[in-house]
């Protein structure tokens, strides 16, 4: 089958075990991200794919072809990949299409030209031709690196952070149109980030790996985001609202609500993660005896579409670890301070995992189906 | 087309059938989205989610049997996919008339059986191979 497969792989620098048996697959015309914390060992399964480094353990292969495993490792050049880092490592005293030609040596001078050119049209950059790297913008030089990584029709393309060196602007609309070029290539690609968000916006498939050197979890960036397996998973997308509590009759009680925790058993210890944009904000008018957690707003937060609100839950039962809580919520609505407002729960966005005795979370999460909220606070 | 080759195999003859057996009723799908008969998706959809269930299961029980020390995290990661299963069910039964839905499915019947179950279950090749060579000797 065509593309990448990685296949039990380890690896390790002296005592330092940076992959742990890591195996994936990449079929052709899909884009996998793999996302994790510095030291992940992300970086070092690129380098692994390109041939960059020795496999030490486990085997690698390119459209069915083994590339690497304990015995053999096929050097980078013969390996039919493209590569395309954050400094995008154009030659500088090359023009722009002598630096997209370069990786197509092999090939009649004409036919190099008119495929450099053809990329360079793909990228929107044929009127840069004659330019020189200096003389263009981050982005665009952005763009020819892409162009010369695929001029060659690579069977793989491995990005690393190729939008690190980007502003955000310039970020967003420089992924949209690697996106579109990328797909219309059909090639199979693997990008390394660190960044949850563009991670989301690119992939096909995202691979999270943890400090373990293994892969958490793997999925859609959906499953991902409404099924994250473990609490570190979860934490990767940004600020989470965390309670701690033990399973009685089959539910949960959190100060946001009740939460039915369907296959874990009464007296398991749990950490309950809720995104900010689950918890929910009600205006009581006034009135005290609305259903909901009583809270006081402590600040508001503009950052542009939506507001993100700090609160503290008021109940003398919520422990004092658990009291600030933040909420997202969209822009319109911004509580004052004095609002009598009480909070709930969404359960899309929340997610319950067993723990140890410690409050650290030991096994996979368990999606919520349904949640009732606490009785009215008298 | 899905084709298994060598470097998938676990040399465990009873798993690697059943692997051989989903990579083809997965491109039975894919033949039949390739055909324009996504109305046929739905039942071969369910058969492979069907046979992947029973796949999961003998398979804890026989790693259990041979005493392969993660069978808890095995065990945890295939009920860790039954959503996505779900998830294929329901491609499958809008694959008649959305193309969107077809080429979902597609998609990711194809990182559902070699990402999430193959090369998942690579896991234990070295386990099985060390096993198997201390048996023999």
């Amino acid at each position: 089958m065509k593309g990448l497969h990685v296949i039990g792989v380890s690896h390790a620098y002296g005592n330092n075990k940076v992959l742990n048996n890591v195996s994936l697959m990449i079929p052709a015309g899909e884009l996998v991200c793999l996302l994790g914390p510095s030291g992940s060992g992300k970086t070092t399964l690129l380098r692994l794919a390109a041939g960059l480094e020795r496999l030490q353990q486990g085997e690698i292969l390119i459209n069915d072809e083994v590339v690497a495993n304990a015995k053999m490792h096929l050097p980078p050049e013969h390996r039919g990949i493209g590569l395309m880092f954050q400094e995008y490592a154009l030659f500088p005293h090359l023009s722009i299409i002598d630096n997209v030609t370069f990786g197509l040596d092999g090939q009649p001078k004409d036919k190099a030209h008119r495929r450099a050119m053809e990329m360079l049209d793909q990228v929107g950059m044929t009127a840069y031709a004659e330019s020189y790297p200096h003389m263009l913008s981050g982005g665009q030089q952005q763009r020819i690196a892409l162009a010369r990584a695929l001029a060659p029709e690579p069977k793989l393309l491995l990005l690393d952070e190729p939008y690190s060196g980007l502003d955000t602007n310039l970020r967003g609309q420089i992924r949209e149109d690697t996106l579109s070029v990328l797909k219309a290539s059909g090639v199979a690609t693997v990008m390394v980030t660190h960044d949850p968000e563009e991670a989301m916006f690119m992939a096909d498939r995202i691979k999270i790996l943890g400090n373990n050197g293994r892969i958490l979890q793997a999925g859609r960036p959906h499953d991902i985001y409404y099924h994250p397996q473990h609490e570190f998973v979860a934490k990767l997308f940004g600020l989470m609202n965390r309670f701690e509590s033990v399973v009685k009759d089959g539910h949960v009680d959190i100060p946001l609500g009740r939460i039915p925790a369907k296959g874990l058993e009464n007296g398991r210890k749990v950490a309950v993660l809720v995104r900010p944009e689950g918890v929910t904000l009600t205006s009581n008018g006034g009135a005290k005896s609305a259903a909901g957690a009583p809270l006081e707003v402590v600040s508001t937060h503009l950052l542009g579409h939506d507001n993100i609100v700090r609160v503290a839950l008021t109940a003398d039962n919520v422990p004092a670890s658990e009291r600030d809580v933040y909420v997202r919520i969209h822009h319109t609505f911004e509580p004052e301070l004095s609002q009598q407002i009480t909070a709930g729960i969404d359960p899309e966005y929340a997610f319950i995992f067993p723990t140890d005795e410690e409050g650290e979370s030991t096994g996979t999460g368990n999606r919520l189906l349904s949640v009732s909220q606490p009785e009215a606070a008298e | 087309m899905v084709e298994l080759t060598s470097s998938f195999m676990l040399d465990y003859e009873t798993l690697d059938r059943d692997h051989q057996r989903l990579a083809d009723i997965v491109n039975l799908i894919v033949g039949a989205i390739d055909g324009d008969e996504g109305e046929k998706c739905e039942d071969l959809v369910i058969d492979f989610v069907k046979s992947a269930k029973a796949h999961f299961a003998k398979e804890e029980a026989l790693l259990a049997k041979v005493g392969f020390p993660n069978v808890k995290r095995h065990h945890d990661h295939h009920e860790s996919l039954n959503f996505k299963m779900e998830h294929l069910i329901e491609f499958a039964k809008n694959a008649g008339d959305n193309k969107l839905a077809r080429d979902s499915l597609r998609k990711e019947l194809v990182f559902f059986l070699m990402d999430d179950i193959i090369t998942a279950d690579m896991d234990f090749k070295n386990f099985i191979e060390k096993k198997s060579n201390a048996e023999k000797t």
